[in-house]
């Protein structure tokens, strides 16, 4: 008996050990098709795939890879609407969506957001291990890489979620400042910060930027793609014009636009200038060195805006849907705007309508890059900061103006006589000139002045209700500290 | 003459003689008549008589024989005693499977249910659940449409999961196995179809934490436990049984023929102004006509003689069983070709079985199974009717009342009847003298040369070693293997439907699901002192699976001609691509005790740790007591003794948890690629939850077995409530958190209660007749508790419609609809209610001068000030529950001689259900409808259902905006299963050296009682969903089955 108890429990004991004690490790596995957050940061590679995924983020159909821009045009009075779909921003155009509004107020927010916390994991990522694996330089290159790219979404959301800055100094409700990572739940509520505060945060995050960005890269796609020191300073020069500090912008601007006269270009860092032809700004290969930052797409599913998000798709009748075709008594009715210049080549009337049918024309599958700056902006950016602080015609001023107006026309010499007309004549030339670029709404917001009426689309003042757009209905219910517009 | 026996000590005794005869009346000789507690006692002679000396304090008397039940009779002061023995019930000596081991039925304190396999085998079913329906309490059953093996729902009291399954643990012969769909094509393919149910010995249903906790992390959906058939000792037992039936459709709406058609249509765009129906060279013209076929007859199709038939289905099965004292086998093969309602909806299983088990010595048995089974799921033209094929456009039940009767499938000159690539809608039907289009797709070239089709190839294998060194302890070692090959192959022509516009297309899919099982136990059997019964288990487990998937999916044919995936493609694309893996370690055990069969108690536990979760282990419970109170001495003292023979109550109470369906991966958070200009990115695309934790399942079963009349009639009632907490619920985040997902977070809470009550007897029994009947109810409530911050709702569509809503305080899955108000006699308007309960009158078209939305007086309709519409989400109500309150089933077999009828009727009480295919048989686009249309309100005064019909309307009908006009109560009775059989009397047999033959005749579905309107209200168009059950959208019908059979044995 006590023999065979013994051989059982052997026999039961050995059974056990064998079959517990092997295959704990399958316990944890270890996912084979994705990476997880524990590895993320191990090794350069997927530091710099990282880095992509940022811009990739910033680069979605919902936001700067093209409803960005375009919701800054038709917001105007540049555009009429054509189709009437809710889908491609009929009540965007018409001012009046409301917090339910999928497409443009729901989607952009969404989609902004999500961008903003690919930056911050990033950040939160490198100081914990990506920059031991990377080294210090390079890891400052890519934490300014993040850090612009949060700037810049911040800057364009608040032009559509918060009042200007001109309106009570900063002081209004500006929006949730996520400055942290977020993977899990819990961290839904965040209420929001001032306007200031966020211009303060944005200018903190560019100014860090510049100082440990690249000069530039490489090849020419990559100086396009990727933000190196010029393009942390354009985008300085853009803020400071949204705050109206207009000596900031002057100081911003001057370090890549130094020259007193044309031709201008900037002397360090990446060469940006003007180029002969304006349209080889929006052909193929897309890469001059006036483009500062453009987001490229290609025929690759996953890899351009995707259906119903693409510039070409909105303002392109002949190549794309013509969504929204330009308003006779928007800025193409100018008769100041000659019909030789180059600019108006973009243009072109189809079924007995005008529209910006030639800027983004590469039809289907759309693999225009998405402009988010470009060195004209900035030259005009400079010359009106200059006009606005000087008291009569300011020499730099016009020359930057006319150097704008004369690659495109170069028979026209533009000679307003007072300050005044010099500062009317540099907006009129941002019209011309980024017509279908998405600063349109930049403009009219940074001056507070009245969004004109066009088509059956009412006209709204700052005092207005819908000046500018609710707050998505999402975040509405979701996040208890957030308050509506 | 009787033999006296003399006990110890005689004194002065009292004689006391009967007579003992069976059931039938038939004196039983060899009977054993004993004084009880006592060794005195006597047999029967062969005339069935006994006389007996009585000791002094003798009580009762104690009747016994060989198989047949014994039974004890008062003695008092009688001195003739009759007894009647009738055979031994078999269900109360039977074991039921209770997971890693058995117990006889009667010892039971958890609430296990047991079906025997021959209640399902030679039915026209395709995997075992379909024929479950009725047959247990607590078992809830709805087989979802006509198409061939798609996994029905099967509930165990009530629904208890929101974001994982509900569907139970299945467990064949000790090892759980694959459940579900897993076809990915438009046939389906569940996984439990290669269970052939003619090799089912039992299904016992296991329901209570008590019963189901030994299953830990995976029980609280409750677990059925398979056996599979097992051999005998024995001479060699062959036996045959094979069957032929037909199926046909029933319940296809009744929809207008060619001429009611035009002519409806014409009239109903002449009510339109906004559409052009007198101008044919004007834009959007619109006239309806009829035309003629080759030989000058009107073209008048319908459309359900194209796409339905009568499916001929046969199923043969040969099984030979054996075996000597120490070796026994049971071999089977199977072969079943089923034909669906459907045209190519097919089902074809080739299966065989070898299960074998050998006593070595006196210590060792080893055994095993093999088990292979090869399943063809075909289908041609997709269903519509699985989950999210709703709205598909290719969908055979909607094809079939919308697409026009005045077109027919082939033009005059005998080519297919399709538009392609002219100023029209190329690639749908041709509109022949319609001038617009009438249709979408014609069905017949799909149904020529489409393929969907999914083939499975499942070995389901067994290997156990058992060791019984001293004779209360047994060790056991089994390892299983489950390996289930998916095939899954479709090709779209470029002739016309959805592989037209990608000029064909072509998918295989290859899915590998391998599963490994590895159990050890030791058991503990001993009964002390006679009294005390222990039995004692402990164990562990491991089970781990994978699933790998790849394949291909190749566009756009260089050649129409050819049409398999391996033929010229422009395009090709990788397809089917899947990866995950899982592991379960487990240790368990259990504990049984009773005390002379009247105390009992019984207590599980399981440790369980699993790889997708975060707490790797957690540890769950149940236990349960009885009390069997005939067995008490006062109670078999008393008169009540004679009538009531078992009255047990039983309680039992345990928490165990649900996995069923959890992802792989969700406790990580990941980083996918993605391209950025051509570069690589590795973007954060998902957002785990460290701590993501198992649901959990508290459960409290109450019950009361009763036994009247020597278990002539049985009576079981239970009171059980399932508290579930920790339900995992995707928790959105506000969108300013940047978070790309919903995370899976516990958070949920919901309860089911209810009780269930059985009732079974044998009202007459006599020598030629006898009937047995079986009625079972159980009632079910359910409610959501709560759900997550931020998530006050759960809305789930039904493909491109929602009417699905969970909330608060409802039950899961309830209908939210705006409320219909019938239609306005004055103007023929569909008439809504408000969130207020408030008439807003609706018209479609809307004249110069008048609102779309209108008070019953014409005024425009505002609410606030501010002119608005209805809508589902402002003015929909929680309008009813989708689970059934009360269902359950009524048996009864009635027996003549040699003939048996057994009727099996099912029900469902106490829901709704969204007819949402009554909204497309009352659209006002080109869309076919339903006659009663021909009843629609035409002029002033008229009384009617139906709105004045008007081209284009596809709201008035409930299409644009969900409405309770398509919502009905879905309460019914079905006379499920009616079957007659003769089995042939011994002596002609014999002749034919047949040990046993019986011949015999079954219907299935051949009678609905009900007020629903749609084919069959058991009926769901989101296949085994939990949160949108009750939707009837374009599905395809059931089937009525009418089968022959024969079973023969050797």
């Amino acid at each position: 008996m006590k023999k065979q108890i013994k051989y059982i429990i052997c026999l039961g004991l050995g059974v056990g050990m064998i079959s517990s004690s092997c295959n704990k490790e399958l316990l944890s596995p270890v996912p084979q098709t994705s990476v997880s957050d524990a590895t993320s940061f191990d090794t350069p590679a997927r530091v710099a795939n990282q880095v992509n995924s940022m811009y990739q983020a910033f680069k979605s159909g919902n936001f700067y890879g093209g409803r960005a821009q375009i919701a800054g045009d038709i917001i105007g009075e540049e555009f009429l609407n054509e189709t009437t779909n809710l889908v491609t921003g009929a009540d965007v155009w018409n001012l009046n969506p409301t917090g339910t509004s999928t497409n443009f107020v729901k989607n952009m927010w969404a989609q902004a957001y999500y961008a903003i916390n690919i930056c911050n994991l990033f950040i939160d990522g490198m100081a914990a291990k990506g920059s031991s694996v990377v080294g210090a330089t390079l890891a400052n290159n890519y934490n300014g890489e993040a850090r612009l790219i949060r700037a810049t979404i911040y800057l364009k959301l608040l032009q559509h979620y918060a009042r200007p800055y001109a309106d009570g100094n900063g002081s209004k409700p500006g929006l949730p400042l996520r400055l942290t990572g977020i993977k899990e739940s819990g961290a839904s509520a965040l209420a929001r910060s001032t306007v200031a505060e966020v211009y303060t945060q944005i200018l903190s995050d560019l100014n860090f930027a510049e100082t440990n960005l690249p000069l530039n890269y490489a090849s020419a796609i990559l100086n396009t793609t990727r933000a190196h020191r010029n393009t942390a300073i354009a985008l300085k020069s853009r803020v400071y014009l949204a705050m109206q500090n207009y000596p900031a912008a002057i100081t911003e601007a001057t370090k890549i636009v130094p020259q007193a006269t044309a031709p201008f270009s900037a002397t360090t860092g990446v060469a940006h200038a003007l180029q002969a032809n304006v349209v080889n700004v929006f052909r193929a290969p897309y890469t001059t060195t006036e483009s500062i930052l453009s987001m490229p797409m290609t025929a690759t599913a996953g890899d351009n805006p995707g259906t119903q998000n693409q510039l070409g798709f909105y303002f392109a009748k002949s190549t794309g849907n013509g969504e929204f075709s330009l308003n006779p008594s928007g800025i193409i009715g100018n008769a100041g705007w000659l019909v030789t210049d180059a600019r108006r080549g973009f243009n072109a009337v189809v079924s007995a309508k005008p529209y910006l049918n030639l800027k983004y024309n590469g039809g289907t599958p759309f693999t225009d890059y998405a402009p988010v700056i470009r060195y004209a902006e900035v030259m005009l950016t400079l010359a009106e900061a200059l006009a606005r602080t000087n008291a009569g015609v300011n020499a730099k001023a016009l020359a930057l103006l006319n150097a704008v107006r004369q690659r495109s026309d170069a028979l026209t010499i533009l000679a307003p006589a007072t300050q005044t007309d010099l500062i009317n004549a540099i907006l009129l030339e941002r019209r011309i000139e980024l017509l279908g670029e998405g600063m349109r709404n930049f403009d009219l917001m940074r001056l507070l002045q009245t969004i004109p009426a066009k088509g059956t689309a009412p006209a709204k003042g700052p005092a207005d209700a819908g000046y500018i757009w609710p707050i998505s209905a999402d975040e509405m219910s979701l996040n208890p500290l957030m308050t509506d517009n | 003459m009787g033999v006296m026996l003399f006990a110890g000590h005689a004194m002065a005794q009292r004689t006391v003689s009967g007579t003992v005869t069976d059931e039938n009346g038939k004196p039983l000789p060899n009977v054993s008549v004993v004084v009880r507690g006592t060794t005195t006692g006597t047999i029967t002679n062969e005339d069935g008589k006994y006389s007996l000396a009585l000791p002094a304090n003798a009580k009762a008397l104690v009747f016994s024989s060989i198989n047949k039940s014994p039974i004890e009779r008062q003695i008092g002061i009688a001195s003739l005693i009759d007894a009647s023995l009738k055979d031994e019930d078999k269900s109360l000596q039977e074991v039921v499977v209770t997971g890693y081991g058995t117990q006889k039925k009667k010892d039971l304190t958890g609430n296990i249910a047991s079906v025997k396999g021959a209640a399902i085998a030679n039915t026209p079913i395709q995997s075992f659940e379909q024929a479950l329906a009725g047959r247990a309490t607590g078992v809830q059953i709805t087989v979802p449409s006509g198409v061939l093996n798609a996994p029905p729902v099967f509930r165990i009291r009530g629904t208890n999961s929101i974001s994982l399954s509900s569907q139970p643990l299945i467990i064949v012969d000790g090892v759980p196995v694959a459940s579900g769909d897993f076809s990915a094509t438009s046939a389906a393919g569940n996984a439990l179809a290669s269970i052939n149910p003619n090799d089912i010995e039992t299904i016992d249903i296991a329901k209570d934490a008590a019963a189901t906790a030994i299953y830990g992390s995976r029980a609280a959906n409750g677990v059925v436990f398979i056996t599979t058939k097992r051999g005998k000792s024995g001479k060699a037992r062959v036996s045959y049984n094979g069957s032929v039936s037909w199926t046909s459709v029933y319940g296809v709406p009744e929809v207008l023929n060619a001429q009611q058609y035009t002519d409806f249509k014409n009239m109903a765009a002449a009510n339109n102004p906004n559409v052009n129906s007198t101008n044919p060279a004007g834009t959007g013209y619109t006239k309806f006509a009829t035309a003629t076929d080759a030989n000058g007859n009107l073209i008048d199709t319908r459309w359900a003689d194209i796409v339905y038939r009568q499916g001929l289905s046969h199923d043969h099965n040969l099984n030979v069983s054996g075996g000597n004292d120490n070796t026994s086998y049971y071999f089977s093969v199977g072969y079943s070709d089923q034909e669906g309602i459907q045209k190519k909806n097919d089902f074809t299983r080739k299966n065989i079985l070898f299960n074998v088990d050998s006593r070595i010595n006196k210590v060792l048995t080893i055994g095993g199974k093999i088990s292979y089974s090869n399943e063809l799921n075909l289908q041609s033209l997709g269903s519509g009717s699985l989950s999210g094929e709703a709205f598909s456009t290719n969908g055979a039940g909607r094809t079939v009342f919308n697409t026009a009767p005045n077109v027919g499938p082939y033009k005059n000159d005998g080519t297919y009847n399709v538009e392609n690539g002219t100023s029209f809608n190329s690639n749908t039907i041709g509109r022949m003298n319609n001038s617009v289009t009438v249709g979408f797709y014609n069905p017949v070239p799909q149904l020529d040369l489409n393929r969907s089709n999914s083939e499975s190839n499942h070995i389901q294998s067994f290997t156990y070693l058992q060791l019984k060194p001293i004779s209360w302890l047994t060790l056991k070692s089994l390892y299983a293997i489950d390996y289930l090959f998916v095939d899954n192959e479709v090709f779209q022509t470029p002739v016309h439907g959805d592989g037209a516009t990608l000029n064909g297309n072509a998918s295989s899919t290859l899915g590998k699901n391998k599963r490994w099982t590895w159990a050890n136990t030791a058991q503990f059997d001993y009964i002390f002192n006679s009294a005390h019964t222990v039995s004692a288990l402990v164990g562990n487990e491991q089970d781990r699976r994978t699933g790998l998937g790849f394949g291909l999916n190749r566009q756009n044919l260089s050649d129409p001609a050819f049409n398999v995936l391996q033929a010229g493609f422009v395009t090709p694309n990788t397809a089917g691509l899947g990866f995950g893996e899982n592991y379960l370690l487990s240790s368990f055990g259990r504990i049984n005790y009773d005390f002379k069969k009247k105390y009992y108690f019984s207590g599980n536990v399981r440790n369980d740790q699993y790889s997708a979760f975060a707490d790797k282990a957690s540890t769950f419970w149940g236990a349960s007591a009885g009390w069997e109170i005939a067995k008490e001495s006062f109670w078999e003292n008393s008169g009540l003794g004679n009538v009531i023979n078992q009255f047990k109550l039983r309680g039992s109470y345990g928490k165990v948890g649900n996995t069923a369906g959890i992802g792989d991966y969700g406790i990580y958070s990941t980083y996918g690629s993605g391209l950025y200009g051509g570069l690589p990115t590795l973007l954060f695309n998902f957002a785990g939850n460290p701590n993501l934790q198992w649901e959990t399942s508290s459960k409290i079963d109450v019950g009361v077995n009763l036994g009247l009349f020597e278990d002539r009639l049985r009576i079981e009632a239970t009171r059980y409530y399932n508290d579930i907490k920790d339900l995992i619920l995707n928790v959105p985040q506000s969108p300013s958190a940047g978070v790309p997902n919903n995370i899976p977070s516990n958070v949920g809470s919901m309860y089911n209660k209810g009780w269930e009550f059985s009732i079974a007897g044998t009202p007459i029994q006599s020598k030629d007749f006898s009937w047995n009947s079986t009625l079972n109810i159980t009632t079910n409530k359910n409610e959501v508790t709560a759900l997550a911050p931020g998530l006050t709702e759960i809305l789930t569509a039904t493909s491109l419609e929602t009417v699905s809503r969970s909330a608060i305080g409802f039950p899961l899955g309830s209908l939210f609809l705006v409320r219909n108000g019938g239609v306005d006699p004055a103007t023929g308007r569909r008439i809504v209610l408000n969130k207020a309960g408030q008439p807003v009158l609706y018209q479609f078209v809307v004249p110069a001068g008048q609102f779309q939305w209108t008070n019953p007086d014409g005024t425009q309709y505002k609410e606030n000030g501010v002119a608005v519409g209805i809508t589902q989400a402002k003015d929909g109500v929680m309008f009813g529950n989708t689970n059934p309150k009360i269902y359950g089933g009524f048996d009864n077999t009635f027996r003549y001689k040699n003939f048996d009828l057994n009727v099996l009727l099912t029900y469902q009480f106490g829901y709704f259900i969204y007819y949402g295919s009554n909204a497309g048989l009352h659209d006002m686009r080109f869309w076919n409808n339903h006659v009663d249309v021909l009843t629609a309100w035409s002029k002033p005064g008229d009384v009617s259902t139906v709105p004045r019909p008007v081209y284009g309307d596809n709201v008035s009908n409930g299409s644009g905006l969900p409405m309770s006009y398509n919502a009905f109560k879905g309460d019914f009775v079905k006379l499920k299963n009616v079957t007659l059989s003769y089995t042939f009397a011994q002596s002609l047999l014999n002749k034919a050296k047949i040990s046993s033959a019986r011949l015999f005749v079954s219907g299935q579905n051949l009678a609905i009682f009900t007020k629903y309107p749609g084919p069959d209200p058991e009926v769901s168009s989101n296949g085994t969903s939990n949160t949108a059950q009750g939707v009837d959208r374009n599905t395809i019908a059931n089937g009525r089955t009418i089968l022959f059979g024969l079973n023969i044995g050797f």
